[in-house]
């Protein structure tokens, strides 16, 4: 053990879990927990195809009941039936399902005629991973930047007014915050300006109509991601380490950056994968408000009309979305975590 | 029936407190000066909230009134209604004739007649689009009733196989539809039926290009083939009509925007570019409007007043009203509700001035009977045995025997509507405070309430109501048929003789017999209490000064003003 009191690093001991691993080896651990996660998610999948069958059949109401005035007659109502394959029994129209599912063909939509289901999801999805994407763009650096300065200046005006903006936004719901922004940005702005501009109030379009919606589906996410950051960036900094750093006398930026923000973000990273899930799968409320064709509009829609074909696809879309969304924050905890293993 | 009362069916979420914000920004609207002058072709375009897209551009498909809205423009059916809807006018036919039994309908249509890529409108696609409208493979939803129980051969239509192309061609070839020359298009009849010309003026009921269906679809077209056969209406380029618009572009739950037809025969409309979005939050397209991005804006519930106190927004307002009328049904299966003075006590509680004035903003209209004003058959008179009489009503509800205690266990349904819910909880009032009874309402999701009512598990709905497909009263009386119970007739009464007076009445071609026979059976409903009649809707909509030359009906598409006629508006210079 000469080489050990001479003053070498210590053999095994206390060293991060991740650097066991050869490179070469950690990518292919890494593969097979991502492949191994990948096989899980059909079992997850098709419970959620079996549970929302379920639940759609259970809810009162067919897709051909209408929501007032004249109703189909029954002969039309049986011609429907036989057209979309509801005249057989419950069980076969399951299995006919998953099978198709299996040769990723989710069927024609009930409520729009002639029209796959897949190609309205693709459509009407672009809006809403757009918005989705935005918004994650401006709630990633803002959340986090408010988080940081106001635990770092905690008590002072700049914590306060970081706090306050969080608080009204956790707190505001986002049709309120969507109706003042259309007011102000909207009419307000088209009648100071005697109609020569105001930001679009509906619809969507690659310029300044991303401006209002975008803002108005960050506003409770950055909110929360300010908040989260905040309260884990206080209790990194009471940590022993920071103290170690301070009085090391490592200049402010490493301090934050290297020992602070790395650690005070590993509970933000695992709030951000199911926030961006949220996003990119569509607030009904934003996507009415500001009237995007996106899927989140598209959902409830079909839910409220009992398109059977495109509650499934949605509902199979989004469980994979979200599972893929806390797949990959997974993934990040071994690049950002040395506690945590592969295994 | 054209879908209840758009205002109604306002999908606006968190009605209430969006209102409250909306009045924060009681501005002015923008309103400018404009002349009569028409503006240049390039500010020819007029922009519509339709509401919500059409499920399909299939005229033949579309039953609800956004989807009529767009189907009218491309398509063109072979009569229209005359703009004061006293009668009927040509359309794509320049003429009819009715064989002296009142069973052929022969249609002279114009030869001059083309379709939007320029070829002749023949007869043979107008059996083709009839045939489609009735072919059991494609489920039309408006073929019952106004096709199968007229056009002759059309009641075997449930008894096809709609899985079999060949007992389908058979149907299909069995129905009174003829083409004896290109420009002779002749109807048979299964019975005589006086409202017939009113069927032809549905938007459902349009010529359809074979050639161009099977184009879409790749090649010919089996009978039992839906998915084939629709495939043309789901690209602009393949929606070919004969309508005065064409489709020039189709951006899915946005918006659709329509270009004229050079073809048309009457020539190209003045408007060269229309576009109908689909904005369902009605706060949303008020903003639009405001901001100029709208040319119409149908006011709801909530917004009404606040543009009454705008001094420019009310200047640009106009009340108008239309053919549909709202009513409570009584379950009449179900004791007490088979207590016809038991309904007439209920009704005769209801103050309709105060509803109408207090609740509904003074928009609608009070009212006690079932065909509405400005329709053949309204005749206020009859409504007294049902008009509000708080101290009859009371001892109407003694004579019938029946407790307030009793009528406790009972609920008023609704659809989850904040309009249904506010004029339910105002009827609930109004029986607590007149008749001393306390009925409960009960507010369901819409879908849910349907078929509640269509299994008769209900005690109360309402506002149940009906809007008219056409100004002809066959469309308001056969509601109440015995054999529409369960249907359309959610609440089922016995109406003794009803559905022979009813089906004379149809059948006649004499409209003074008919008349006489719909006004026994009107006095019959409103008498018996039938259901209980409440109001007839309005509509309070904003339209842009610059917006010239709309003829508004009460039969208008979707709250859209004068949709009906807009070959001849233009956009004046503002």
């Amino acid at each position: 053990m000469a080489n050990q009191a001479v003053g070498g690093r210590p053999f095994g001991g206390a060293r991060p879990a991740r650097r066991l691993l050869a490179p070469s080896s950690r990518a292919g651990a890494l593969t097979v927990f991502i492949v191994r996660r990948l096989l899980w998610m059909l079992p997850v999948v098709f419970f959620v195809i079996l549970i929302t069958f379920i639940l759609m059949h259970l809810a009162p109401g067919s897709p051909w009941d209408r929501g007032g005035g004249r109703q189909l007659s029954a002969n039309v109502v049986q011609n429907l039936n036989v057209r979309y394959g509801l005249d057989k029994p419950l069980w076969q129209q399951f299995v006919l399902y998953l099978w198709n599912v299996v040769h990723f063909d989710f069927g024609l939509s009930y409520q729009y005629q002639g029209k796959t289901v897949s190609s309205l999801l693709l459509g009407s999805w672009v809006y809403t991973f757009t918005l989705g994407v935005l918004a994650f763009c401006v709630i990633v650096p803002v959340g986090i930047g408010l988080g940081v300065i106001a635990a770092l200046r905690q008590n002072t005006r700049v914590d306060y007014v970081a706090m306050g903006f969080s608080t009204f936004g956790a707190s505001v719901p986002n049709f309120v915050v969507g109706m003042l922004l259309i007011i102000i940005f909207g009419v307000y702005l088209y009648t100071l300006t005697g109609g020569a501009y105001s930001l679009p109030v509906a619809g969507f379009g690659l310029d300044d109509h991303l401006i209002m919606p975008v803002l108005t589906l960050a506003t409770l996410p950055t909110a929360f991601i300010a908040r989260l950051t905040r309260a884990s960036t206080l209790d990194i900094l009471r940590q022993d380490y920071i103290r170690t750093a301070w009085a090391k006398g490592l200049p402010e930026r490493l301090v934050v950056l290297k020992h602070i923000l790395k650690n005070s973000l590993i509970p933000v990273v695992t709030a951000l994968g199911p926030t961006f899930a949220f996003l990119v799968t569509g607030s009904v409320i934003v996507e009415t408000v500001f009237a995007i064709p996106g899927i989140g509009r598209s959902f409830v829609t079909a839910v409220l009309s009992r398109d059977y074909t495109m509650i499934l696809a949605t509902t199979v879309l989004f469980s994979v979305v979200v599972a893929v969304a806390n797949l990959v924050v997974d993934v990040l905890y071994v690049f950002i975590d040395p506690r945590v293993r592969l295994s | 029936m054209w879908g209840l009362h758009p205002r109604k069916q306002v999908r606006s979420l968190a009605v209430g407190i969006c209102a409250v914000v909306v009045a924060f920004a009681c501005g002015n609207g923008g309103g400018t000066g404009t002349s009569n002058e028409a503006a240049p072709n390039d500010q020819q375009v007029l922009r519509i909230n339709d509401g919500t897209e059409p499920n399909s551009y299939d005229p033949g498909q579309q039953t609800y009134t956004y989807e009529a809205a767009v189907g009218r423009m491309t398509f063109q059916s072979l009569l229209l209604p005359k703009p004061d809807l006293s009668d009927v006018q040509p359309g794509a036919a320049k003429s009819y004739d009715v064989s002296s039994d009142g069973l052929t309908y022969t249609f002279h249509l114009r030869p001059e007649a083309k379709w939007s890529d320029g070829k002749p409108v023949t007869a043979a696609d107008w059996v083709y689009g009839w045939k489609r409208v009735l072919n059991p493979a494609l489920a039309a939803g408006y073929v019952d009733p106004f096709f199968d129980n007229s056009v002759a051969g059309g009641d075997k239509y449930g008894d096809v196989d709609s899985k079999s192309s060949s007992a389908i061609d058979t149907f299909l070839n069995g129905l009174g539809l003829s083409a004896p020359d290109d420009h002779t298009f002749v109807i048979k009849l299964a019975q005589p039926a006086g409202y017939f010309k009113w069927i032809a003026t549905l938007w459902v009921a349009t010529p359809i290009r074979k050639d161009i269906v099977e184009q879409a679809a790749g090649g010919p077209v089996a009978s039992n083939d839906a998915t084939k056969a629709e495939a043309w209406a789901n690209d602009a380029k393949t929606i070919v009509g004969n309508g005065m618009f064409k489709i020039s572009e189709i951006v899915p739950k946005d918006h659709v925007t329509l270009v004229p037809n050079p073809q048309y025969w009457g020539g190209a409309p003045k408007v060269q570019k229309l576009t109908y979005y689909f904005i369902s939050d009605a706060n949303t397209a008020f903003a639009k409007y405001r901001t100029g991005d709208l040319d119409t804006y149908t006011a709801s519930t909530q917004n009404v007043q606040l543009i009454r106190n705008d001094p420019v927004l009310s200047k640009q307002a106009k009340l108008y009203p239309k053919l549909t009328t709202f009513w409570m049904t009584f379950n009449e299966k179900k004791a007490p509700f088979d207590n016809e003075k038991l309904r007439l006590a209920l009704s005769k509680s209801i103050d309709r001035d105060k509803l109408a004035n207090n609740v509904l903003n003074g928009t609608d209209k009070p009212f006690s009977t079932f065909i509405p004003q400005g329709m053949n058959g309204y005749d206020a008179s009859l409504g007294d045995s049902q008009k509000f009489d708080p101290t009859a009503a009371k001892k109407l509800l003694a004579d019938s025997g029946v407790t307030a205690q009793q009528l406790s266990q009972f609920k008023l349904l609704t659809r989850d509507t904040t309009a249904n819910k506010t004029v339910n909880e105002f009827i609930s009032a109004q029986w607590q405070e007149n008749l001393g009874v306390n009925i409960g309402i009960e507010v369901i999701d819409s879908k849910t309430v349907t078929s509640r009512i269509r299994k008769g598990q209900f005690d109360i709905y309402g506002p149940d109501g009906w809007g008219a497909d056409y100004p002809d009263q066959q469309d308001w009386f056969d509601i109440f048929l015995s054999t529409a119970c369960h249907n359309l007739n959610w609440g089922c009464p016995t109406l003794p003789g009803y559905d022979d007076n009813i089906k004379k009445a149809d059948s006649s071609r004499n409209e003074s017999d008919r008349n006489s026979m719909y006004k026994t059976a009107q006095k019959q409903l409103i008498d018996t209490a039938a259901v209980g009649f409440i109001y007839q809707a309005a509509e309070y909509t904003l339209i842009k000064p610059y917006v010239k030359d709309l003829k508004i009906t009460a039969i208008d598409d979707q709250a859209i003003p004068g949709d009906l006629f807009y070959h001849d508006i233009f956009i004046a210079k503002h």
